[in-house]
């Protein structure tokens, strides 16, 4: 796995999870990629870092994944399942396996330099950490900024500091040889150099940011605090302007391809800076199109338009100045829509800059020896979703194009999906599986507790009077050890705590230190590894919530220490042991719906390995697909679909029941039992739903009424089966987001556009005198179909804009198809006379969507698509285990893309079918069932669909619950509780806290 | 199930002002269900008597405990030692347990629910009427509709002029329940049915026959 962004970290969880051992290999000190740079995500405006740092711990503690930090690829030879690949690895200076991330180096370093995770906007040392959640949670030194590397009799005042012992400034180079049978790359991308445009006056004006630095500027953890001020004079501005296509949509400077989601950052950004905002704050958006094309973006753009105030000025800038005075404030010169000119003053202009491939990456695909497109960016094969042009090594994110965070994911999942069906033979064969002792039984045990505290260094113990909090809990009831460590964390006080666990019989144990986000699997590894549940372990955090907060009161600092350490203690005498129950696994899976997804899902399945039931409601397989020509690449589509056909006709391991529907489901993930229609039952340990969608029948613009018009696919149609009319035609119309962006359908269809450019250019190439009009709201060709928009106006198609309250009047006049539309820059009204219209009708979701919302009970969004468990980073997963969704069932999409997540669906889905036994989750809900009033309050309620009632009262199925404790807080009659967070615990937690004023 | 709603927890307080020690008692039937007086409603409103009255500087000792029901004397029995050194009970009942505790315990016993309906829920949190109580059954004549209670006049050969659009005149988010029963005995093809007349109905089986009392002999023990 070549990146650690989020694409190389949810590919290797996948694999990892899958059976297969995985090396991620980083250039970086530390894996993450972009996403901790970015404070809010769209459309949710989920905390980027919040949502990204729990796979951060997950893939870092992974047994089955190998993290090389600080690592690149130099060669790659052999063939796939078998490649050698030499990595280089630069010197880090900092045993990383030592380090605890205390940062008592960083607070010596005399150094400082600009901090290009904050892109320079603030300062780091010469030995810092990329970020505060780092994984390796660990620093690492700046070669060249660094002293003692230019002068080895120099400086050293880090090696001082540093009480673990881990600073080593002899380390070199190495290179580290792999064996490996897929390779995935996902170096990511690197943003647009803006101050090669040199008319928006970036790195000239210092009130002109890039959007990633105006992302710095919002994060909490941000050189600001998350203030959001100008670094310039740290005033808050008070009117900010975005602009748009920054190094996007420029045939100029060889970046013709559009970014893809550049109008969602701005929208988000101009969202966001409104709420952060001490005054009001003005907004200005200026773009050419909007394209707000994504799942749930259209809404978000009409709400930030229509509720939050965000001005958005179609336009074109002419340049960027600043005003002559001390405010440093900058003056928009921009042309409007009709021409005219104006000009307008700003305290704040954020470039809204593009994503490119960095020279490496675009150096890691010629060193690889892979197709690459014009643009540097990697070229995948024709409908694969994932494939390079090498077999064997698969491509994922921004690598192979721009792209957002949900769609990285779900490339990242399919690049997985599409390595563990290469791989399938090898499955099992290179992971390793702890072993631990039996656990000992203490049921019936006195609690006998040992609380550990940690110094971190200087960290707490600066602040903290560790020995008085030490010797406060020899006091505390139940406490028969208490002892104070340098770290905690660290290999040999690892080892002593098992020992002292060991020796006092200790059943129990409180670590005060940290935060258990971070620590806490570790500590309980080390109980696990003394022979004690894991869960009767209590972190108190004495650092991040004490020490670091009240440095400058280190008495109260203590005070404060001894209760939250006196809490832990109380409530961990009350702790008991959780057992994680299992159940086997059916290795097979049933995938409804047998058109490109379902199908590609079916395939990718059964070369893991897999026993697929695929069934189709219709009496053949294909879907919408049938009656598709070609696909945006100018694939022959009816080719591919019947060479996939026969594929699954072929595959030994898909059974097919065509004809066929869903009649019941009962179990849950690992063993559900299915009826079909044709009363065959079929037992299986995953769902995949890919039912696909529907064409919207257009009630307007006379569909239906006059034989000129058609929708995109009937014209499709018309066109392969050769419709004279196309030939002889004068004038061809096609109107844009019919039934799409509407008060009843507020979504973008995201396919029309290119479609309709596709289907003009094919249009305009048979009947070259024909003129071809689209009439569009905003063009949302997005990504590398930005070039086709660009090849339809070269060839001379013609492009109308209308407005929403101005739509074409289309009219039937004496035998004749008449249309009028307002051009956008005379101000005019235009009458075509047509001989075909063309309408880009809405892409709907399917009927049946319904019908599996309560078959699964599955949810939908307000659109009738259904609604994944997470938008960013769960894209194919439902909230409910074992059952995922691929295709048009999801959301429009093109085939390309729904082949991908059709791959990444199987991909999820084999993560499950690997394993022979699924463990719940440690901490899940239990019912008492006598105090059960069978409401069906938790039935209703949880998310993830675990609570069933059975025999007159609520129960919970532990496989599938997640440990919300929402049905627990719920319940009327407090019959429901969450393992290890009982009121008892809470109550006793308080109970010590106040001991002395009770 | 029982439909109850609680009382605004300043109306409750007033009620037992004058109390040093306060018993609330939950009820784990109906009205747990319909997530009024369970244990957790219990003992939030305990807590929140405490924190009202501690505000006020006059501070009172709750007691909590949630009865299996409070609608059978075993039950109610069962409460003897938790309310023995109770000032006052407050019953998180229904009106039915209420009553049963007020006759055991020689107390002052106040309600903290209002006792609205015998009905069901629609959605989580939101519970319809749908029985009149009547005592003689008509849902068989009615296409499982019931005109008692759910026609705004419980009459029985409807529906009457008040019928508009579906609706009935005292509000429009009231459905007309004779329209509703015309279009379900319409859909099932029984409409010949609704042309029976409907004789005055025997209200003696309902309220007006004073309080009614139910005996099966059959499975009365000794």
């Amino acid at each position: 796995m070549v990146g650690a962004g989020i694409a190389g970290i949810q590919a290797s969880l996948d694999l990892a999870e899958s059976g297969y051992y995985v090396y991620l290999v980083e250039s970086t000190t530390a894996i993450g990629g972009t996403m901790p740079m970015l404070d809010k995500t769209f459309p949710t405006n989920d905390c980027s870092m919040c949502i990204l740092s729990p796979k951060l711990v997950e893939c870092g503690r992974h047994l089955n994944i190998k993290i090389l930090t600080s690592s690149d690829v130099q060669e790659v030879a052999g063939e796939p399942g078998n490649f050698n690949v030499k990595i280089r690895q630069r010197p880090r200076f900092v045993d990383a396996n030592k380090c605890t991330g205390c940062g008592s180096c960083s607070e010596e370093c005399p150094i400082k330099v600009d901090d290009e995770f904050n892109q320079d906007l603030g300062k780091r040392k010469a030995i810092y950490k990329l970020y505060a959640q780092a994984y390796p949670n660990a620093y690492a030194i700046d070669k060249a900024k660094c002293l003692r590397i230019k002068n080895p009799k120099a400086c050293g005042k880090c090696l001082k500091a540093c009480q673990a012992d881990a600073i080593n400034f002899e380390m070199a180079e190495e290179t580290i040889d792999l064996n490996v049978g897929a390779i995935v790359l996902s170096p990511g991308f690197e943003k647009f150099d803006a101050s090669a445009l040199f008319y928006y006056g970036y790195g000239k004006f210092p009130n002109v940011l890039t959007s990633l630095e105006f992302e710095r500027v919002l994060s909490a953890s941000g050189p600001f605090q998350g203030h959001m001020v100008r670094p310039y004079d740290g005033k808050e501005p008070k009117k900010i302007a975005w602009i748009q296509c920054v190094g996007s949509r420029n045939t100029k400077e060889k970046h013709g391809y559009c970014s893809s989601v550049c109008c969602m950052y701005a929208i988000k950004e101009a969202v966001i800076a409104k709420e952060h905002s001490h005054e009001p704050l003005e907004t200005t958006i200026f773009f050419m199109d909007m394209r707000t094309f994504g799942k749930g973006f259209e809404k978000y753009y009409d709400r930030a338009r229509d509720e939050k105030g965000v001005r958005f000025v179609r336009s074109r800038i002419y340049e960027v100045t600043e005003k002559n005075d001390e405010s440093k404030n900058l003056i928009i010169r921009y042309s409007n829509e009709d021409g005219t000119i104006s000009t307008e003053e700003f305290d704040m202009v954020v470039l809204s800059v593009g994503l490119q491939p960095s020279k490496s990456v675009m150096e890691l695909g010629e060193k690889l020896g892979l197709d690459m497109n014009q643009y540097g960016f990697a070229d995948t094969q024709k409908l694969t979703g994932v494939n390079s042009s090498k077999p064997g090594i698969y491509v994922s994110g921004a690598f192979c194009g721009p792209k957002d965070i949900p769609e990285t994911v779900m490339q990242a999942s399919a690049a997985a999906g599409a390595s563990a069906s290469l791989l399938a033979e090898s499955r099992g064969t290179k992971v390793t599986e702890k072993e631990y002792p039996a656990e000992k039984d203490v049921s019936g045990q006195d609690p006998r507790i040992g609380v550990f505290v940690c110094h971190c260094g200087v960290n707490i113990g600066s602040v903290v009077n560790v020995p008085g909090v030490v010797e406060m809990a020899k006091g505390l009831p139940n406490v028969v050890y208490s002892g104070e460590y340098l770290y905690v964390c660290s290999q040999d006080s690892q080892n002593t705590m098992r020992q002292i666990v060991e020796e006092n019989g200790l059943n129990r144990v409180v670590v005060a230190s940290c935060s258990p986000r971070t620590h806490k699997p570790l500590f309980q590894e080390t109980m696990m590894e003394a022979g004690v549940n894991r869960y009767l372990f209590e972190m108190a955090n004495i650092r991040d919530q004490c020490s670091w907060v009240h440095q400058n009161e280190p008495d109260k600092a203590t005070e404060k220490a001894k209760d939250l350490v006196k809490m832990m203690v109380a409530k961990s005498a009350l702790l008991s042991p959780i057992h994680q129950p299992s159940v086997d696994v059916t290795k097979a899976a049933m995938i409804i719906g047998g058109g490109v997804s379902g199908m590609n899902s079916a395939l990718s399945l059964a070369d893991q390995g897999y026993k697929v039931y695929l069934v189709e409601k219709a009496d053949s397989l294909g879907g919408i697909a049938r009656r598709i020509k070609q696909g945006f690449r100018g694939e022959d589509v009816q080719e591919y679909l019947a060479e996939l056909i026969d594929k699954v006709k072929a595959n030994s391991l898909i059974e097919l029941f065509t004809g066929t529907e869903v009649q019941d489901v009962k179990g849950f993930v690992g063993n559900f039992k299915s009826t079909l229609s044709n009363g065959a039952q079929i037992q299986h340990g995953v769902v995949i739903i890919a039912i696909g969608g529907e064409e919207y029948l257009p009630t307007e613009y006379l569909y239906g009424k006059n034989n000129r018009v058609m929708t995109q696919l009937e014209m499709e149609e018309a066109m392969t089966a050769g419709d004279s009319r196309f030939d002889q035609a004068k004038n061809i119309v096609m109107i844009q987001c019919v039934g799409s962006r509407e008060p009843e359908r507020g979504y973008c269809s995201r396919v029309c556009c290119t479609k309709s450019i596709k289907l003009a250019i094919k249009a305009k190439d048979k009947n070259p005198d024909a003129n071809v009009f689209i009439l569009y709201r905003d063009i949302r060709s997005y990504g590398f179909f930005e070039d086709m928009y660009t090849e339809a106006r070269r060839k001379g198609v013609i492009f109308i804009r209308y407005s929403v309250e101005q739509k074409p009047l289309v009219e039937e006049a004496g035998g004749k198809l008449m249309i009028t539309v307002t051009d956008h820059v005379l101000g005019q009204p235009v009458v075509i006379e047509a001989d075909i219209l063309g309408l880009a009708a809405a892409k709907l979701a399917s009927r049946d969507n319904k019908k599996m919302n309560s078959l699964f009970k599955v949810p939908l969004n307000e659109d009738g698509f259904f609604l994944e468990a997470h938008m960013k980073l769960r894209p194919v997963d439902f909230a409910s285990e074992g059952i995922f969704m691929a295709g048009l069932a999801h959301g429009p999409k093109n085939l390309e893309e729904n082949i991908s997540q059709a791959k990444a669906a199987a991909g999820r889905a084999g993560v499950i079918l690997s394993k022979s036994k699924l463990e719940s989750h440690g901490v899940t809900a239990v019912v008492q069932p006598d105090k059960c009033a069978a409401c069906l309050t938790c039935v209703r309620l949880c998310p993830y669909g675990a609570p069933k009632v059975r025999n007159y009262a609520a129960e919970i199925e532990s496989v599938l619950c997640q440990g919300c404790g929402s049905c627990a807080g719920e319940c009327p009659n407090k019959a429901i509780t969450l393992q290890g967070y009982n009121d008892r615990m809470y109550m006793s937690m308080v109970n010590g806290l106040c001991k002395e004023v009770l | 199930m029982i439909i109850a709603q609680q009382k605004q927890i300043k109306e409750i307080a007033a009620m037992v002002s004058d109390c040093k020690k306060v018993a609330l008692i939950g009820c784990a039937g109906c009205v747990t269900v319909c997530l009024s007086g369970g244990e957790k409603e219990t003992e939030i409103m305990a807590a929140a008597l405490r924190i009202m009255r501690k505000l006020e500087g006059n501070p009172v000792e709750t007691i909590t405990f949630t009865a299996t029901r409070q609608c059978d004397p075993e039950y109610v029995e069962a409460l003897d030692g938790v309310v023995k050194d109770a000032d006052a009970i407050i019953s998180l009942a229904c009106g039915v347990g209420v009553q049963y505790l007020a006759e055991r315990f020689d107390k002052w016993v106040v309600p903290a629910l209002d006792t609205n309906f015998i009905g069901g829920s629609k959605v989580h949190g939101v519970w319809e009427e749908k029985c009149g109580m009547c005592g003689d059954c008509v849902l068989h004549k009615t296409g499982g509709i019931c005109p008692i209670i759910r026609c705004s006049k419980s009459i029985l050969n409807g529906p009457c002029g008040g019928s508009q659009y579906g609706k009935c005149e005292i509000s429009k988010d009231v459905d007309c329940a004779w329209q509703l029963i015309y279009d379900r005995m319409k859909s099932l093809g029984k409409l010949d049915k609704l042309m029976a007349i409907q004789p005055p109905k025997d209200w003696t089986k309902s309220r007006d026959g004073g309080p009614r009392r139910a005996v099966r002999e059959d499975v009365m023990i000794g």
